[in-house]
């Protein structure tokens, strides 16, 4: 329907242009006041003009108004309070001009006070229609006396302490979804303004089912892809993060949508302390955070970020990089087999990167345990390949402390049983390949 | 030869002015309006005045996104950074392998009851059946396996290494036919035009050995061509074309076109190629098409390939315990088990994306004989490649796909005897195996009914495959998109759930 396209198009300018009128309105009603003072006395003869532009813009807003009014589902007292008192507000400025008129002038003589008088009425009247425009918009408490004498709820310091409802998941609906779903405005006749109204729902049912995901349409909204038609925040406000969706996600599953519950009195609240943690402000890494929910282990220790410099000087080198993950800053090398350096040729632009180094590859390049001091440094390393170097038992030395070594590669290496015995001692290690070393058995997996 | 070129350009020559000045009609057309709407908005941004200022073309912003999209990656980090997919193309029966249907002994026979089929349409192949007889495996299964993992004793090699497998029973598709079905499972979509899984992968993650492409396909020869195959199957739909799959033929010449000619010796071919470089590199300071750096870009990877794809095809450093490992036909290049020695060296050698494809499994009739053959020429160069690729530490980062484009019916099409009967297409239900980095092992997912119709537990649809697949390389797949013809692409379109369940 493009005809409706349009009247949605130019009902959203509504907003924009109100502030016209409320400014030449306002400017006339200075304008005539200030020239009761001997040095802008000349304002006077601007009254007429600016009335009358004053008039024409808000008869214009009145017309966008009207369009507006069909697109929303604002709360219809508010917006009849609102329509009627802006076409009031619309015509007494249209009789305002008149009056300033010679035409009228001459049938009617009014004295000045009387005029400035009723022009301070219409600031009234005009004060009133700004503040229903504003509840229309913003919502009901937008500017109340309520919001000025609301007191904040104390920050939580603690994760712990914090609770569920009031302090991690009510104030992200009230950022995301109040300024459509609110007493003001309720979008979908959804208000998500308490439990109760979330509990009761809008047009399509409830928008919390506690612990059932699939019947709870808030979250079925919010999961859906964003260019899905019921995608909620709808008209492409931000979405929720996915630290947000997750929260939720946990609160109406494992924690029934509860209220008024302190984490630390939830079952499994281990879960998502990180998540509400990180939600608060409370420290936490939030893609750890969303790792220790869906499973994924994400080390801490790995450093955030990198300089891409120190990527680039191994890429000199010949060393190829592979970036795993942009934060934390995992990498994957390898130094291709055969390439005829020397560990002093690469050790300086290894050194600074070996927190970052996550999986590395040494294959067949001649290097003994001599030269792999430096693995000691890699200390987030998960997997590394040495198969085919002369190396000796001795390379177990460097691998020993390393605590997240899940995986080390040493076929056609010179190791013995011993090597694989001294790193078992690393309880991190998974398996030990040692095909064709000189390793008894075939291979050392320990899974 | 004598150095002709110097100097180098005489670039001042009418043939180069004129292709400088030439604007057809594409290019006028994006010129004058996006162009210049470009240019208003660049002097609103900057309030300068739009002479002298070039606006930013099309070309330059629509890269400047693709750069975008690219610099994202990885979204997580990766599991895999190679895959191996063994496509079984055909649909190899999921009754005879590895979905275990004892119940249908009782049935055997019998018509499929309607309550099972719910009125689906059947192809032209079979749907004027008068009856639709339930056809139960004539092949035994076995449980094998600390997983005690039911397998057929038509695999037998498969089943010693059935631990390090997750088999899917409860995939599905879209498509009843063999083409389309393909198509859907390497690009997505059913009709061609789109990139292949291999080309995405290249797209978005690059090379990690600039010596090989990132994408290469082996098909094997000993296998009956009942369906056919097509380039496009590996093909780069609109990505760049350096993404699309480079497929190595056995015999003289690995990759067509490939060798110098013959007389010719090769000595000066690098200063020709850095003269053409320097000619192509002329038309796209002029033109910007993508296509032209492709262009480039495969021409070194041509010449690199010179040297490198000798060293890797020739497979005779093996020791003979390679090739008793993989089976009989792995010494005879091109055979599927001779590919998948030829696999195993270009993973090691880390390429991306190696697909082998073998043909033969479409058995509407004679299909106890057919699919012996066809597990015989393949099982124990699949097992073997599991097991190569374990003991070498390979499998850690390494993922192996096995599996058809759908699956086959539970009734004969045609009549069923004690000895003999055939499978028509299914695409409700069918089965794969995935295996390696990531990947749970020793693990069965998802159920079909005792018909193995419909799927009774967590279903598994192409575009979940692809998704999974994407999210062990480290790809979110609702990301990695390309803009074409005015909306972005994806590998799973707008569907797709990555399968969780078969992650580590």
């Amino acid at each position: 329907m493009i005809l409706l396209d349009i009247f949605t198009f130019l009902g959203r300018l509504h907003p924009l242009i109100i502030h016209l009128p409320i400014g030449f309105l306002l400017l006339a009603i200075i304008f005539d006041g200030i020239s009761y003072h001997k040095k802008y006395g000349y304002l006077i003869r601007a009254v007429p003009f600016t009335l009358l532009i004053g008039f024409a813009s808000a008869a214009a807003a009145c017309v966008l108004g009207f369009m507006l009014s069909f697109t929303g589902d604002y709360d219809d007292q508010i917006l009849n309070n609102h329509k009627f008192s802006g076409i009031s507000l619309t015509l007494t400025a249209g009789i305002l001009y008149v009056m300033t008129t010679t035409a009228f002038r001459k049938i009617i003589s009014m004295p000045r006070a009387l005029f400035s008088g009723l022009s301070i009425a219409t600031l009234f009247l005009l004060g009133y229609t700004g503040h229903q425009g504003a509840s229309l918009t913003h919502g009901n408490n937008y500017i109340s006396l309520e919001t000025l004498m609301r007191q904040e709820r104390a920050k939580p310091t603690q994760v712990e302490e914090a609770m569920i409802f009031e302090d991690v998941v009510h104030p992200v609906l009230e950022q995301r979804c109040a300024q459509c779903h609110q007493a003001g405005k309720k979008k979908g006749r959804l208000s998500m303004e308490s439990m109760a109204t979330m509990l009761k729902g809008g047009k399509h049912g409830p928008a919390v089912v506690p612990g059932n995901l699939t019947e709870s349409e808030l979250f079925q909204r919010i999961a859906l892809d964003p260019s899905h038609e019921d995608f909620m925040p709808a008209d492409g406000k931000t979405p929720l993060t996915k630290t947000e969706t997750e929260l939720i996600r946990w609160w109406i599953e494992k924690a029934m949508a509860v209220e008024g519950k302190k984490i630390s009195e939830l079952k499994d609240y281990q879960a998502i302390r990180l998540l509400a943690a990180s939600s608060l402000g409370l420290g936490g890494k939030p893609h750890a955070a969303l790792g220790s929910l869906t499973g994924q282990k994400i080390n801490e220790n790995i450093p955030d970020t990198l300089e891409m410099t120190l990527v680039e000087n191994l890429r000199k080198k010949g060393l190829v990089v592979r970036l795993m993950s942009q934060k934390p800053a995992m990498l994957d090398v390898t130094l291709p087999p055969g390439s005829g350096k020397t560990m002093d040729d690469i050790v300086n632009e290894l050194k600074p990167v070996s927190r970052n180094i996550i999986w590395l590859n040494l294959s067949g390049n001649g290097f003994t345990e001599n030269d792999l001091g430096i693995l000691k440094l890699m200390s987030n390393m998960e997997k590394l390949r040495l198969e085919k170097n002369p190396i000796s038992d001795g390379i177990s030395n460097h691998l020993v402390g390393l605590n997240y070594l899940e995986a080390v590669n040493l076929n056609e290496t010179k190791i013995t049983t011993a090597c694989v015995s001294r790193l078992r001692q690393n309880p991190a290690i998974k398996r030990i390949y040692t095909w064709k070393s000189r390793v008894d058995n075939l291979n050392n997996l320990l899974d | 030869m004598s150095h002709h070129h110097d100097p180098e350009f005489r670039l001042n020559r009418p043939e180069f002015n004129e292709l400088h000045k030439k604007l057809d009609r594409r290019n006028f057309l994006l010129k004058s309006t996006l162009g210049l709407g470009a240019l208003a908005t660049g002097s609103l941004l900057f309030g300068k005045s739009f002479s002298g200022n070039k606006g930013v073309s099309l070309a330059q912003t629509s890269s400047q996104a693709e750069q975008d999209i690219l610099r994202a990656l990885p979204h997580f980090a990766p599991k895999a950074k190679r895959i191996v997919y063994l496509f079984m193309s055909g649909g190899p029966s999921q009754f005879e392998t590895f979905d275990y249907k004892p119940e249908l002994l009782r049935l055997a026979g019998q018509n499929l009851p309607d309550s099972v089929r719910k009125g689906q349409r059947l192809t032209g192949m079979s749907a004027s059946q008068s009856i639709l007889p339930m056809a139960p495996s004539i092949y035994k299964f076995n449980q094998c396996g600390k997983s005690q993992t039911w397998v057929s004793e038509l695999l037998p090699h498969t089943a010693k290494v059935v631990d390090d497998l997750c088999i899917i029973k409860s995939l599905y598709t879209e498509a009843i036919n063999h083409d389309p079905a393909i198509t859907f499972f390497q690009t997505g979509n059913q009709l061609p035009g789109r990139p292949s899984i291999g080309s995405w992968i290249s797209y978005g993650l690059g090379s990690d050995n600039v010596n090989l492409p990132t994408f290469i396909v082996l098909v094997s020869k000993n296998a009956p061509r009942d369906q056919p195959l097509y380039a496009r199957l590996w093909g780069n739909g609109f990505l760049p074309s350096k993404h699309q799959g480079v497929q190595f033929r056995s015999g003289k010449d690995p990759v067509l076109f490939l060798n110098n000619p013959e007389g010719y010796d090769g000595a000066n071919r690098k200063e020709m190629l850095e003269y053409l470089t320097k000619l192509n590199q002329l038309q796209n300071d002029t033109y910007n098409d993508p296509e032209i750096e492709s262009r480039i870009a495969q021409y070194e990877m041509a010449y690199r390939m010179q040297t490198s794809v000798p060293g890797v095809v020739d497979v005779s450093d093996e020791p003979d315990e390679v090739f008793d490992l993989y089976g009989p036909g792995s010494r005879d290049a091109g055979t599927y088990a001779a590919n998948c020695i030829l696999a195993r060296r270009l993973l090691e050698k880390d390429v991306k994306f190696v697909q082998l494809y073998h043909q033969g499994w479409d058995q509407h009739g004679g299909l106890p004989k057919g699919i012996a053959r066809q597990c015989q020429d393949t099982d124990q160069a699949t097992a073997a490649l599991i097991t190569d690729l374990k003991r070498r530490g390979l499998l850690e980062d390494t993922l192996v796909v096995w599996g058809g484009e759908f699956g086959r019916t539970v009734y004969s099409q045609g009549k069923l005897t004690a000895d003999d009967y055939g499978r028509d297409h299914h695409p409700r239900c069918f089965t794969m195996w995935i295996a390696g980095a990531g990947i749970k092992s020793g693990f069965s997912f998802g159920e079909t009914d005792d018909f193995s119709y419909n799927i009774a537990k967590d279903p598994v649809h192409v575009h979940d495959f692809q998704a999974t697949l994407l999210h062990l390389m480290g790809v979110d797949h609702e990301q990695l998109v390309y803009k074409f013809q005015g909306r972005r692409f994806r590998l799973t379109d707008v569907l797709g759930k990555v399968v969780n369940e078969i992650l580590v």
